[in-house]
């Protein structure tokens, strides 16, 4: 039982891991980015295409996270340029647009048969008393805890943070004001595709994939970010793990083992449900 | 917090809209393309090539979507080219008509019809579709036509009056996987982990039963629930924890790849693991041997006469896939094996050779010998076909397939 829970960390770290990057891009820039987990499905493909072809898996990996993190930031220029005055919810609906088309090109190029992805360093575990933990456990909870710190410091401490939080909120006036605007939020854009990238890097291998079910893992990440209320890092993260170890134990209850795989959809409902508690009728319509 | 939740509203349709379209991006139902082989083949000829009144013969496959089955009618096509090349069945030419049904029922049922009403073929041989039998199982007893099946894989393939398959098949596998494990192995806690696939699940389940019956022994642990793109992790360990010694799984290759790499990220290597013909491919024990898990854990049967050993048997198999660029696969075994069969039936009709000429043949097929099977091959007029219940097994052994056993593994009848 422990070491399920265990086994849980490295879907659950990626989860977080996602969550995170759509919170940020929400703060930051003002978009609910659907495209966010397509985005590192198609770095991640990148990558295995990469590796069968002879390329080192170190490297491959790498150029999967660029490759990510370079389609992102192509995404957020469209949104700089075009979309700057749009409202959030345009935005977001662009980034469903987006999701499609990565989607649809993914396809094309990589097909969709499942593949095989070898381990983040096979064969390497810690044993502590009878839990064993793999390498890409201890590489997905490590990439949570830097990331969640760096995110923290950044927007609290930076100015730069500050400045990206007021773009969020009023574009036009922190333009007036003197922010680089376009820059700032391709830089967000690309931050948020490369951890996007290392996030379905990390996840990958421990499953078999393929390209779609890679960018499905947008439903937990987005289950995840919505109980932080989008806008919270540390309760994201917890829900990201949270989500991973419910899925996962839920395999071993007979009763709900077939339907584990609608969990995030019942956490959505559940945290709108729980969101619209205090609304009235007329304001919630 | 409001916009977020309208933005989530649309993100119903976007999810529906990728588990619908994003499956079948590219298998657009009805893009079924029909390949003719009555051209004979480019070899060095013995005799002069057929050119009478070809023979038609049929075969529906799943050559595009997201599970393939290329090889077995490549390997029949290959081996009706030789035929034709050397001159044909009594001067008359085989016309072999691939088609594709992209998985999809429409397309299997119009693919059917096609080729018995409009090409009027006398028999189907060498078809390897995911759906083919379900489909058309009933139309081919309705019209009075009879395949050997190349690939059988669905449960009524195996369950038709008109079609009896050259392999074994995921079923009666599974029993001769699991008899293998609980008597050759001479495994105790023998254990189950299968993929939910709905509709295969009664099959699943009789195939469990017919091993009960066999051996008098119950599944020590099983679990039915796992997803095609599922986390193994979480139910290697139930079963580890559960105390395995064997585990006996179905699945994709993939999955066979997949299990002993969580296999090796946990540290457990004390417990036997024994899959499918579908786990039987170069390209896992390559994956498996450059990564080095699953050495000495993993088992699978093999439905033929083993494809990666050098056996004698398969010389003429692999002289004639190679020439023909076929991979060499158990598919192409089974495409070979069920064009072979045909072929024997054709040249053993006296008399005209037309659909109810071969429909008589096949009926009077019984105990047809190969040695790539280890049980004999037989039609009849039984109200269902499994004659393949022999499996060879292999074991990986750093990287490669070596035999676990040296003769077939045969289940015992009743």
């Amino acid at each position: 039982m422990l070491n399920t829970a265990i086994a849980s960390l490295t879907s659950g770290g990626a989860y977080a891991l996602l969550g995170v990057g759509l919170v940020l891009t929400y703060r930051m820039t003002g978009v609910l980015n659907f495209a966010h987990a397509v985005v590192g499905a198609f770095g991640t493909y990148t990558a295995i295409v990469a590796f069968e072809v002879g390329v080192p898996y170190g490297l491959a990996m790498v150029a999967g996270i660029v490759v990510a993190a370079s389609v992102s930031a192509g995404i957020g220029l469209v949104m700089a340029r075009w979309f700057a005055e749009a409202t959030t919810i345009v935005r977001s609906t662009v980034t469903i647009a987006v999701f499609l088309g990565v989607l649809v090109v993914g396809f094309r190029l990589f097909g969709d048969t499942p593949r095989v992805v070898p381990a983040i360093l096979p064969g390497v575990r810690v044993e502590v008393a009878t839990v064993t933990l793999t390498a890409s456990t201890l590489v997905a909870v490590g990439g949570v805890a830097v990331l969640a710190a760096a995110v923290a410091w950044f927007l609290a401490k930076t100015r730069t943070g500050i400045i990206l939080r007021a773009v969020s909120e009023r574009p036009t006036t922190a333009r007036l004001l003197g922010a680089p605007l376009q820059t700032l939020v391709v830089a967000v854009w690309a931050v948020s595709g490369a951890v996007a990238g290392a996030a379905v890097a990390i996840i990958a291998p421990t499953r078999t994939n393929d390209y779609a079910s890679l960018a499905i893992l947008i439903l937990p990440a987005l289950a995840a970010a919505l109980l932080g209320g989008f806008r919270r890092v540390g309760v994201t993260i917890l829900a990201g793990f949270g989500i991973a170890l419910v899925e996962l134990l839920g395999a071993r209850v007979p009763a709900v083992a077939q339907y584990r795989t609608v969990v995030p959809f019942v956490v959505i409902l559940g945290a709108l449900l729980w969101m619209q508690r205090k609304e009235v009728w007329d304001e919630a319509r | 917090m409001r916009r977020i939740t309208t933005i989530l509203a649309v993100m119903g349709i976007v999810a529906a809209a990728c588990g619908g379209g994003g499956a079948t991006e590219e298998t657009a139902p009805g893009q079924t393309t029909t390949t003719t082989t009555a051209a004979p083949a480019t070899t060095a000829t013995t005799a002069p090539p057929a050119t009478a009144e070809p023979i038609k013969l049929g075969s529906v496959n799943s050559l595009t979507g997201q599970i393939v089955f290329p090889e077995a009618s490549a390997a029949a096509k290959a081996v009706f080219d030789r035929v034709n090349a050397e001159g044909g069945i009594d001067g008359r030419p085989i016309e072999y008509l691939i088609e594709d049904d992209a998985a999809d029922p429409a397309g299997a049922a119009q693919a059917a019809r096609r080729l018995v009403e409009d090409e009027g073929v006398v028999a189907m041989v060498g078809s390897a579709s995911l759906l083919e039998c379900a489909v058309n199982g009933a139309y081919y007893a309705e019209q009075g036509v009879y395949a050997i099946q190349g690939t059988g894989v669905d449960p009524l393939c195996f369950a038709s009056s008109n079609i009896s398959p050259v392999n074994t098949g995921p079923y009666l596998g599974y029993t001769v996987s699991l008899y293998f494990a609980s008597e050759v192995l001479g495994k105790d806690r023998v254990c189950a982990l299968i993929f939910d696939i709905p509709d295969f699940r009664p099959a699943m389940d009789a195939a469990i039963q017919q091993w009960r019956d066999l051996t008098g022994k119950e599944l020590h642990f099983s679990n039915f629930t796992l997803q095609f793109t599922d986390d193994v992790t979480p139910f290697v360990l139930q079963a580890r924890d559960a105390g395995c010694e064997v585990v006996v799984s179905n699945g994709l290759d993939v999955h066979y790849i997949g299990f002993m790499q969580a296999l090796q990220a946990q540290g457990i290597d004390d417990m036997a693991w024994v899959g499918l013909t579908s786990g039987y491919t170069a390209d896992v024990a390559e994956t498996l041997g450059s990564i080095g898990a699953g050495s000495g854990i993993l088992h699978v049967n093999s439905e033929f006469e083993p494809f990666t050993l050098d056996s004698p048997v398969l010389d003429d198999w692999r002289a004639l896939m190679t020439e023909a660029g076929v991979p060499l696969t158990s598919f192409a075994e089974g495409g070979y094996l069920a064009a072979t069969i045909m072929v024997d039936v054709l040249r053993g009709i006296d008399g005209p050779i037309t659909r109810e000429s071969v429909s008589e043949a096949l009926l009077a097929l019984e105990g047809y010998e190969h040695p790539m099977i280890g049980s004999p091959y037989s039609f009849g007029d039984a109200p269902a076909h499994n004659p393949n219940r022999a499996s060879k097994f292999l074991r990986l052994e750093g990287g490669e397939w070596q035999l676990a056993t040296d003769d077939w593994v045969v289940l015992p009848t009743g």
